[in-house]
């Protein structure tokens, strides 16, 4: 194992995927758990987009604790599970589409600009050929965003660790986070609410000190916060106390859902492949540079995909063909390429720097930290000649997503296209079957009553803020790095001979807080300009 | 301490075979959870995992390994001491744990959890990439003489302590670097945020590959990997850093579990060709098996003696 090079790594990942442990034998050839995990998780993937009120979040959520304690704690465990996320990631984005077309009912925000064209083009008879077009558009960007992660995350991660010394990560860490209160959460002032509390929860307990902080002198506080009760109670009770609630208002409001008949050519020809494909480009490509970005949602590159698509379809379209929002293809294709391309993407600053954007980055960094053996971050994309296991995992990974992605291409659209009778399935039913899932996973993760009162305890926070307009990604992101924040900036504070003014001592680190700052100071001034 | 060591790695054998036949005697009356006082994914958290699996194989024990890490081990120590003495809660730490951190934060007694066993003690070293062209400590406090700026990486409170008194011997003034866990000192080395750091064997393998050198040995006697490399006393400092891994559990623990717990796991660190025994020679130089009355005693002793250190370091 002398001298491996980085097509060494790229093999070593791609057979630690298909010559992991087996799971059966088809036809003599064994197909391996972790391929078993990844098709697995995009038919749940698929499944809960389509289903609304469900969605990746909550499936990520109730599955992460089951998986870990059937796969264990060791490195074997890393390739299935994360395998097994990131197919509920990708399914998740192309079912999202199907409630928001048949039904004008986004399953989750990002698909609300598909609802503007799809479901009329669904109400006119084209709900096939709708869900083709949103399938092709999604798959597309999502390959797209795939392809610039596997070629741009290992030379990012080696550029920080050559050039960010300690005061600069420090500052970046204060940049992604600013970055995500200020342009998340809608309103400045909310997002920057949501981020302090998350840093206030998670430094209870926390601290290199001996004594444990903020505990007011309890030992339930003395260990801190589980992170996992943490993020489920805020991202998932939160949200179904929100729904339960929503329910209980409107009560028997809606009558029955109707279904308009397929009439006419449901088929998706080259010539609209043709048509639509210079807005899954652009799209495309929207998507995966606001991805790239540490804490910018897929809900924002929908908007901006959707109104780049609008602008550039306004001047070149035929006379007779339907307006954006009155049924154009091009519509739902500029949304769902752009949405479906953030998350490719934006695994960029998760494996690279271990900054997550989004919560399904923060499901895959909390799998790595559960299970152990990999630790998103530069250390992942060092190619040294002796075996490096990060890097052969972190090419795993990348072929799980080209998986994936396959799978996707070729019966993940079959299989969307069967599931318009999942909207059918009443919410006061499906919510607490929910409720009594994740609650019981969460036990079985941290196997303590404590951890189901500290989530439900969040749930309630998360249902207040969820009321009062204030995102939660902020809180759980903030929850998520507020320890590397604190180590970062301690040791920062020590490696400069305990210079308090460690932050602006450098160019690079300075321009960070300044950029911080900035963004704040302009997002508060502005709060109308980040909610559009 | 170090007397305790070396006396029990002869015996360790023999005692193995001699407490063997207690491990199939009692059976946990449920899954033993195993806290784990060290941040995922570093050696002493591969070694735990790793016995936990062996544990797992020989006896069909079920084992559910819990990270619970901070204030030196401290956090995991309140964990064991709430829990049910039968067997069923079991916790790894390091001597130092009882020792230094809990004197330093005067956060109870070594009585305050049973000690069960230790597995393996470390080759504590003073590391440097090896691009960094210095051969012994020497060098580097030459270099830092001549007012270049070094960064020390340490992972525990005691290290801390012990880089800071090494560098007032010398006369030089170390940017001492606190991080979780040595996985990250290395880490720290490798991106270039530090400058030397300990290791407590995790760098093994850079060692053997020529990318790390090992500058001067922590403990009372020379590194396995580096015979050559010098002690700490030869610049001038009278403290030695002779960490082990220890098992442990809440107090008044149940004397069968505790001898059937300490016997299997001797067994699984000692038995040569099993993972967590190749794991340990690699990493920790060997397996290092002290348990019942003399671990107590060898615990206290190291309790005791923690102040000098923690004095010098206050001057």
């Amino acid at each position: 194992m002398t001298d491996l090079g980085a097509i060494d790594y790229v093999w070593l990942g791609v057979q630690a995927v298909f010559l992991g442990p087996e799971a059966f034998v088809l036809f003599g050839i064994p197909v391996s758990i972790t391929l078993l995990m990844v098709a697995f998780g995009l038919v749940l993937g698929i499944v809960v987009g389509a289903t609304p009120g469900l969605g990746g979040v909550i499936a990520m959520a109730i599955s992460l604790p089951i998986l870990i304690s059937v796969f264990g704690f060791n490195s074997d465990a890393l390739l299935p599970v994360m395998g097994f996320l990131i197919g509920v990631m990708k399914g998740s984005t192309v079912g999202g589409a199907v409630p928001a077309i048949l039904f004008n009912t986004p399953g989750t925000p990002d698909a609300f600009m598909t609802t503007l064209d799809g479901y009329p083009m669904a109400r006119s008879g084209k709900a096939r050929k709708a869900l083709k077009i949103a399938h092709f558009s999604s798959v597309s960007g999502d390959t797209f965003s795939d392809i610039v992660l596997i070629v741009c995350a290992p030379f990012l991660a080696i550029m920080v660790e050559a050039y960010l010394d300690l005061p600069e990560k420090t500052a970046l860490l204060i940049l992604s986070l600013s970055f995500i209160a200020a342009v998340v959460g809608g309103s400045a002032a909310k997002g920057l609410l949501s981020c302090g509390l998350g840093l206030l929860a998670v430094y209870i307990g926390s601290g290199e000190d001996f004594y444990p902080r903020l505990s007011l002198g309890t030992d339930a506080l003395s260990d801190g916060i589980p992170v996992t009760a943490a993020v489920i109670g805020i991202l998932v009770l939160g949200a179904i106390f929100t729904e339960l609630e929503d329910l209980w208002h409107q009560a028997r409001e809606s009558g029955r859902i109707e279904v308009a008949r397929d009439e006419g050519d449901q088929r998706l020809h080259w010539a609209d492949i043709r048509r639509i494909l210079p807005f899954v480009g652009r799209s495309a490509f929207i998507g995966t540079a606001i991805g790239a970005l540490p804490g910018i949602g897929s809900t924002l590159a929908a908007t901006i995909g959707y109104a780049t698509g609008k602008r550039f379809y306004a001047r070149r379209k035929a006379p007779d063909a339907p307006e954006f929002g009155e049924g154009a293809p091009e519509g739902i294709a500029a949304t769902e390429a752009a949405n479906s391309s953030v998350s490719g993407a934006n695994l960029i600053p998760v494996l690279s720097l271990g900054i997550p954007g989004n919560t399904a980055a923060v499901f895959l960094i909390l799998a790595a930290e559960s299970i152990g053996g990999f630790n998103p971050g530069p250390s992942v994309f060092k190619f040294s000649t002796d075996l490096n296991p990060e890097l052969v995992i972190a090419f795993g990974l990348f072929t799980t997503m080209i998986l994936a992605n396959l799978l996707n291409w070729t019966v993940g659209g079959v299989f969307m296209r069967s599931l318009g009778v999942l909207v059918r399935i009443p919410k006061q039913y499906l919510l607490p079957v929910v409720l009594l899932l994740t609650l019981a996973s969460l036990y079985v993760e941290e196997t303590s009553m404590s951890a189901i009162w500290f989530a439900f305890g969040f749930g309630v926070l998360g249902y207040f803020m969820r009321r009062f307009e204030i995102s939660p990604l902020p809180f759980v992101i903030a929850f998520v790095l507020g320890g590397r924040l604190e180590d970062t900036a301690r040791q920062a504070f020590s490696a400069t001979g305990g210079d308090p003014f460690f932050l602006l001592k450098s160019p690079v680190a300075a321009a960070f807080v300044l950029g911080a700052v900035a963004i704040v100071f302009l997002s508060l001034r502005k709060p109308k300009a980040a909610q559009s | 301490m170090n007397k305790f060591f070396r006396f029990a790695a002869v015996a360790a054998a023999a005692m193995t075979v001699s407490t063997a036949s207690l491990a199939a005697d009692w059976s946990p009356p449920g899954p033993i959870k195993m806290v784990i006082a060290f941040a995922a994914g570093g050696g002493a958290d591969t070694q735990a995992r790793l016995i936990a699996e062996e544990l797992e194989a020989r006896h069909g024990w079920k084992i559910i390994p819990e990270q619970v890490t901070g204030k030196g081990g401290l956090n995991a120590v309140n964990t064991l001491k709430d829990g049910a003495t039968d067997g069923t809660v079991i916790g790894m730490i390091v001597t130092e744990t009882l020792g230094y951190n809990m004197a330093a934060a005067k956060a109870g007694q070594p009585t305050d959890v049973t000690p069960i066993t230790t597995t393996a003690g470390t080759q504590m070293a003073i590391v440097a990439l090896a691009s960094k062209g210095w051969k012994t400590f020497g060098d580097v406090i030459e270099a830092a003489r001549a007012g270049e700026d070094i960064r020390f990486g340490v992972m525990t409170g005691m290290l801390g302590d012990l880089a800071y008194v090494t560098g007032k011997e010398n006369g030089v003034d170390f940017n001492i670097i606190s991080v979780r866990g040595g996985k990250a000192v290395m880490n720290g080395l490798n991106a270039g945020d530090m400058d030397i750091g300990f290791g407590a064997g995790i760098q093994a393998k850079a060692v053997a590959a020529g990318d790390m050198v090992e500058l001067a040995s922590a403990r009372s006697e020379p590194l396995k990997a580096s015979p050559d490399a010098p002690l700490l006393s030869d610049f001038g400092v009278s403290f030695v850093n002779e960490t082990a891994f220890l098992f442990a559990g809440p107090p008044n623990m149940d004397p069968a579990a505790r001898d059937a717990i300490a016997a299997a796991i001797a067994e699984v660190v000692t038995t040569e060709g099993g993972k967590a025994n190749a794991f340990i020679t690699k990493g920790f130089g060997g397996p290092v098996v002290i348990s019942g009355a003399e671990l107590e005693m060898a615990v206290q002793k190291d309790f005791d003696a923690s102040g000098a250190l923690i004095a010098a370091a206050a001057e």
